[in-house]
């Protein structure tokens, strides 16, 4: 059996923050300046009462109503930082509210944005191994809930939403449609993007409800998510070249091979940077984001949705794929369009 | 990168009118010198002198020519 990616789709949650709502709350950046840096015109952010898992149902009963049988699937792979409980797995909940079959293998992994990635990984290995012929890969976060809205550095930058790609298996054929990858986690960096309290380490309390300002004018407590744009651009700068020589290096194949750059849409000033650092051509390295921001593990498949309704994804083509951020973690694959 | 290439550069990185820097300003005395800032001086780094620096070189960075001196500086990477 050979994994490939049949189908994709995603949802977006109604409520929009659009940029000029943002530059009016924080004056001291202008809207020229927030679009020139994240190329994000609108993020969408989630109801209070909806969670990261209504936004996966939302963007799964998209790919069944698209001509998909929900009776079909094998595995359920659900990847989110944002669960609805500690316990039970999300995916058992989703698996009930799809319908999809109680045979079926579901589970959660908490990665961020190359969770898409990881979660390919994961997929190509249940189908390749004959424990599932279709699995269902969902990513789902609501950062917002996370965020503090006096906190700019973030709240400019991330959206909620949901996506959902089917993997089926097929009869093997001559290249891997799926693969090879590239992994790489290091720990050392965890403190760079994090919501520190809230977990069994850390328990949510008053002392860590405490809000502070940092230097940039930014407010957060511990409950809220940090990031350390500079340290995660580093670690962006350091780690994502050398993990996109070491796919071309092991699949044989140059960047004329290439038909399409699909990397983790984090912001455009940082995809430029990348783009050029690795001498990349613009036509086909391809970003969208403006209409939804980062939306983490989201962000590569609805890049891939797009790219495919415009036609940039006929069979036959190469797409690159980098996912890299919190953990820190990062992954790199290629995936060739069936 | 001439020392006259990397001021524009920066003029333009801090919204600031050509010729404005001199690059003896120090870096706290730069309204525009905030947390974007010194990631768009990273990405500067990066794809004008193919150089990735660390926060924490850019830290101990006290004035603009100080940010010069890592760009150019042939032990970083």
């Amino acid at each position: 059996m050979q994994a490939f990616i049949r189908a994709i789709e995603y949802h977006l949650p109604e409520t929009v923050l659009a940029t000029a709502e943002l530059a009016a709350q924080f004056p001291e950046w202008s809207v020229e300046k927030i679009d020139r840096k994240t190329g994000i015109a609108e993020r969408h952010i989630a109801a209070p009462d909806e969670c990261a898992s209504d936004l996966a149902f939302a963007a799964a009963r998209k790919l069944f109503a698209s001509g998909f049988d929900p009776s079909e699937i094998d595995a359920l792979l659900l990847c989110t930082q944002s669960p609805d409980y500690f316990l039970p797995t999300t995916a058992c909940l989703l698996q009930h509210r799809l319908g999809l079959p109680t045979r079926a293998f579901a589970m959660d992994f908490n990665q961020g944005c190359s969770g898409f990635v990881y979660g390919l990984g994961l997929a190509k290995g249940l189908i390749e191994t004959g424990q599932a012929k279709r699995v269902l890969l969902l990513t789902a976060e609501t950062y917002s809930k996370y965020i503090h809205p006096l906190d700019k550095s973030v709240r400019t930058i991330f959206g909620d939403a949901a996506a959902a790609t089917l993997i089926e298996g097929r009869e093997s054929g001559a290249e891997a449609l799926i693969g090879p990858f590239v992994w790489g986690t290091d720990g050392s960096g965890a403190n760079h993007l994090m919501v520190p309290a809230g977990g069994a380490r850390c328990p949510r309390s008053s002392e860590t409800a405490a809000e502070i300002q940092d230097d940039s004018g930014n407010c957060r407590s511990r409950n809220n998510l940090f990031m350390d744009g500079a340290a995660v651009f580093e670690f962006t700068l350091r780690a994502v070249p050398e993990a996109f020589h070491q796919l071309l290096d092991r699949a044989g194949k140059t960047v004329d091979d290439i038909d399409l750059f699909v990397f983790h849409q984090a912001n455009k000033y940082m995809l430029d940077t990348l783009r050029i650092a690795l001498d990349l051509p613009k036509e086909k390295f391809y970003i969208a984001m403006r209409h939804c921001g980062n939306t983490v593990s989201s962000t590569i498949p609805i890049a891939l949705s797009h790219a495919l309704a415009e036609g940039r994804l006929e069979p036959g083509k190469t797409v690159m794929l980098a996912g890299f951020g919190v953990g820190l973690s990062w992954g790199s694959a290629l995936i060739r369009w069936a | 990168m001439t020392r006259g290439e990397f001021l524009l550069s920066m003029e333009e990185l801090l919204e600031l009118q050509p010729g404005e820097l001199k690059g003896t300003e120090k870096l706290s005395d730069l309204e525009a010198w905030d947390s974007l800032a010194v990631v768009s001086f990273m990405g500067l780094a990066r794809t004008k002198a193919g150089k990735t620096l660390s926060p924490k070189n850019i830290a101990s960075s006290e004035c603009v020519d100080d940010l010069f001196a890592l760009v150019n500086d042939p032990v970083l990477s």
